[in-house]
């Protein structure tokens, strides 16, 4: 007898008892609804978590730091009496190194770096304080290099235009609060306007690039001014007032020069989305308000360093530390891994490499634990559901016994064997399996459907929150829900299948 | 070389602490081609004779040969096989499966001999013909008489080609003209076809019309051999 003959019988014998089997199948749908919308739930609440801290850039971003000029220049200083380890780096907690860094970090060193396992890029972090004139007024702001293009969560919401188009593009991005600053009514008005980073007229080193630029903008060059610190890199303080301490800075002198034009291709908007943590910092990357490309941001640093950096320099050559060609490298870098799971391993070897670094969350497989015990609970209180459904199946079969006992006779009289009466058996357990999962799942995913929208309607939307998804359903818990409840059922099905084979065929002849 | 033969088989049941003797010693031969009648009044055994030439029970002590085979020795698969290949049973109450036509019932003992799709449609067909039923193919055994019904389940026995067919009271349900053409259709199955009959009946006349021998039985044992 073939497969098919088996397949055959036992949905005839399924037929045969309509009510029953759609009563027993009820119970397995009903227990693998419950398990698959729990189960469902579970990995919805991961995914919308891990999602949400994806979003802000805190699992997927290390911060590595190399070896800084600063601290070469102070070598030979007792470590213990140092007052400031990088004076020259963005301060704060959170961005300590984990250890003293032995490798400076250039170009070579981020290639390196970016070719570990799991590292999506790595970019550095380049940050200064420059006066810009946009708009007619001249203000001081912050100033960071970006690789472009860029992954980053930071460049996905733009409130006008879009990111810089080319990694050697004379363009930058604004944040929104740069726009307003500058004098913008609009983000748009902002949109293809030049932003000019002035310098100091007599420096040395001034780029040669912007010469073009500045007979040009000299007649208004002529009303500003007047500061001799200008190029030097300042803390953060964009909070100044527009204009005021920019018409301060430009009521006389004619000593500074446009340095490097940009045309604005972007307005960020820097007001976290919604969701986002606490003080809106997204990613590990210091924040600014005038984004340039890289290799612009670090030619300025060094056509323009501080005198404080040239001293660090000067005092790292001549210690030997630095070759008289070697460059100082950068202060720290963002690296991007593809996965947060790489996190650990790409840290690992940051420290192999002689690089600090640093990461909000190192231990995301402990939170990974966490989850899976959760879906497991879930998954165990849904499969009590199935275990009381797998009793109804050995009790339908069971009686199906009672009822088919002649039936049973009469096929071993014509010669079936054991097996083949067994394999009928678990076939139509099978059947009851797979349609219980098949359906079981369907309720699930109509369930998590309607839960979804209940919680939007009366929770969320009342709360001026947008609707969200609680529930994750992939593939593989539908498809191993099903197998799950194939299994069962045939489980349920084994003791009813063994008496069914041991029915002595003359008795059952005999039977009514 | 009998084709049957039952070698000093008894079967001894087991009622709580009473042990009943349904077969006592009984030996017994029938060649191939041979319509045998064992004739009997109920409780004679007779009928547990039968199951246990047709392979569905065991005796207690002695064995019962095939073609000089004992089943004895057999596995439960082997004796599946048996039961399947090598002889056809048919019963007073026709134990057709209810829900299933006359076509579907025979399909069924096709499909455990292992015939497959369109040559098991046409074999099912064929053997309802030979029994005169080729119009009653979707009929269930509900909408057949008692006589059709015992056609269908002839058909049914003979569909693996078994060498014997083994009748338990096959007229029991059927008046004696259906009973009459019954036989006489089993009669002329083992002339033409040289199919071998062992009939387990209670009626003397019906036996002593058709069989080419009758036994006799009598409280387990074998009382009168007519032919030796």
């Amino acid at each position: 007898m073939s497969f098919l003959d088996i397949l055959h019988l036992a949905l005839r014998n399924l037929r045969q008892a309509k009510l029953r089997f759609f009563l027993t199948t009820m119970g397995v749908i009903v227990g693998v609804a419950v398990i698959v919308t729990m189960v469902s739930f579970g990995l919805g609440l991961q995914r919308n978590m891990l999602s949400r801290f994806r979003a802000l850039d805190l699992f997927n971003e290390v911060r590595v730091f190399g070896k800084s000029v600063f601290s070469m220049a102070v070598a030979g200083v007792d470590p213990k009496l140092k007052r400031d380890e990088n004076p020259g780096g963005p301060r704060g907690p959170g961005f300590r190194a984990d250890q003293r860094p032995t490798r400076i970090l250039d170009d070579a060193a981020l290639a390196e770096i970016a070719a570990i396992p799991g590292v999506a890029y790595a970019e550095p972090d380049i940050g200064f304080t420059t006066f810009v004139r946009a708009n007619g007024r001249v203000v001081p702001l912050t100033v960071n290099g970006v690789s472009v293009p860029n992954a980053s969560s930071r460049f996905k919401n733009f409130l006008a235009g879009q990111m810089i188009s080319r990694a050697d593009a004379d363009e930058a991005v604004i944040d929104d609060v740069s726009a307003e600053t500058l004098g913008f009514k609009q983000p748009a008005d902002a949109i293809g306007q030049t932003i000019e980073f002035l310098a100091p007229a007599n420096e040395k080193n001034t780029s040669q690039k912007s010469d073009g630029q500045r007979s040009s903008d000299s007649s208004e060059s002529e009303d500003e001014g007047g500061l001799n610190f200008f190029g030097i890199p300042l803390e953060d303080d964009s909070d100044i007032e527009p204009g005021s301490d920019a018409n301060k800075a430009t009521s006389d002198g004619l000593n500074q020069v446009v340095a490097h034009t940009f045309r604005i291709s972007g307005v960020l908007n820097s007001k976290p989305k919604e969701g986002a943590g606490q003080g809106g910092r997204i990613g590990l990357m210091s924040g600014a308000a005038i984004y340039v490309p890289l290799r612009a941001a670090r030619q300025w640093t060094i056509d323009h360093r501080n005198p404080m950096g040239e001293v660090a320099l000067a005092l790292a050559r001549q210690s030997g530390q630095l070759g008289e060609r070697e460059t100082e490298g950068y202060f720290s870098a963002v690296i991007r891994v593809d996965d947060p799971v790489a996190l650990t391993p790409v840290r690992q070897r940051l420290t192999e490499l002689g690089f600090g670094s640093f990461s909000i969350v190192d231990e995301l497989e402990q939170l990974r634990t966490v989850f899976l015990i959760l879906d497991s609970v879930l998954g165990l209180l849904g499969g009590i559901s199935l275990l009381v459904a797998s009793f109804g199946i050995a009790n339908t079969m069971i009686m199906s016994i009672l009822e088919r006992t002649r039936e049973i006779g009469i096929m071993k009289a014509i010669g079936a064997e054991d097996r083949e009466i067994k394999l009928i058996f678990f076939v139509e357990a099978a059947v009851i399996g797979v349609t219980g999962g098949v359906l079981g799942t369907l309720a699930a995913w109509g369930v998590d459907g309607i839960a979804n929208r209940l919680a939007y309607r009366f929770v969320l939307k009342p709360q001026g929150a947008s609707f969200v998804d609680f529930f994750s359903l992939p593939p593989w818990l539908s498809g191993s829900a099903i197998l799950f409840a194939v299994v069962i059922s045939i489980l349920a099905a084994l003791y009813p299948a063994a008496r069914a084979a041991r029915i002595d065929p003359v008795r059952a002849l005999r039977h009514d | 070389m009998p084709l049957l033969e039952a070698r000093e088989v008894s079967k001894v049941y087991q009622m709580g602490t009473t042990s009943v003797t349904a077969l006592d010693d009984v030996s017994l031969a029938v060649d191939e081609g041979q319509f045998v009648a064992i004739q009997g009044t109920s409780g004679s055994g007779k009928s547990t004779l039968l199951n246990m030439v047709g392979g569905l029970d065991h005796p207690s002590s002695g064995d019962v040969y095939f073609n000089a085979k004992p089943l004895g020795p057999l596995s439960k698969k082997e004796m599946a096989r048996y039961r399947r290949f090598s002889v056809g049973m048919i019963f007073q109450n026709f134990n057709l499966i209810p829900t299933m036509n006359a076509e579907e019932n025979i399909k069924l003992a096709l499909a455990f001999g292992g015939l497959r799709g369109a040559q098991r449609r046409k074999t099912a067909k064929d053997l309802l013909g030979r029994v005169g039923l080729s119009d009653r193919l979707t009929h269930r055994p509900s909408e057949l008489s008692g006589g059709e019904q015992q056609r269908v389940a002839i058909a049914r026995a003979l569909a693996n080609n078994p060498k014997v067919l083994l009748a338990d009271e096959p007229t029991g349900n059927l008046d004696s003209t259906r009973a009459h053409e019954l036989l006489g259709l089993l009669r002329e199955m083992v002339t033409r076809d040289s199919l071998t009959i062992l009939m387990v009946t209670h009626d003397r006349e019906l036996a002593s019309s058709f069989a080419d021998r009758i036994i006799l039985m009598k409280d387990g044992r074998i009382v009168e051999k007519d032919d030796e």
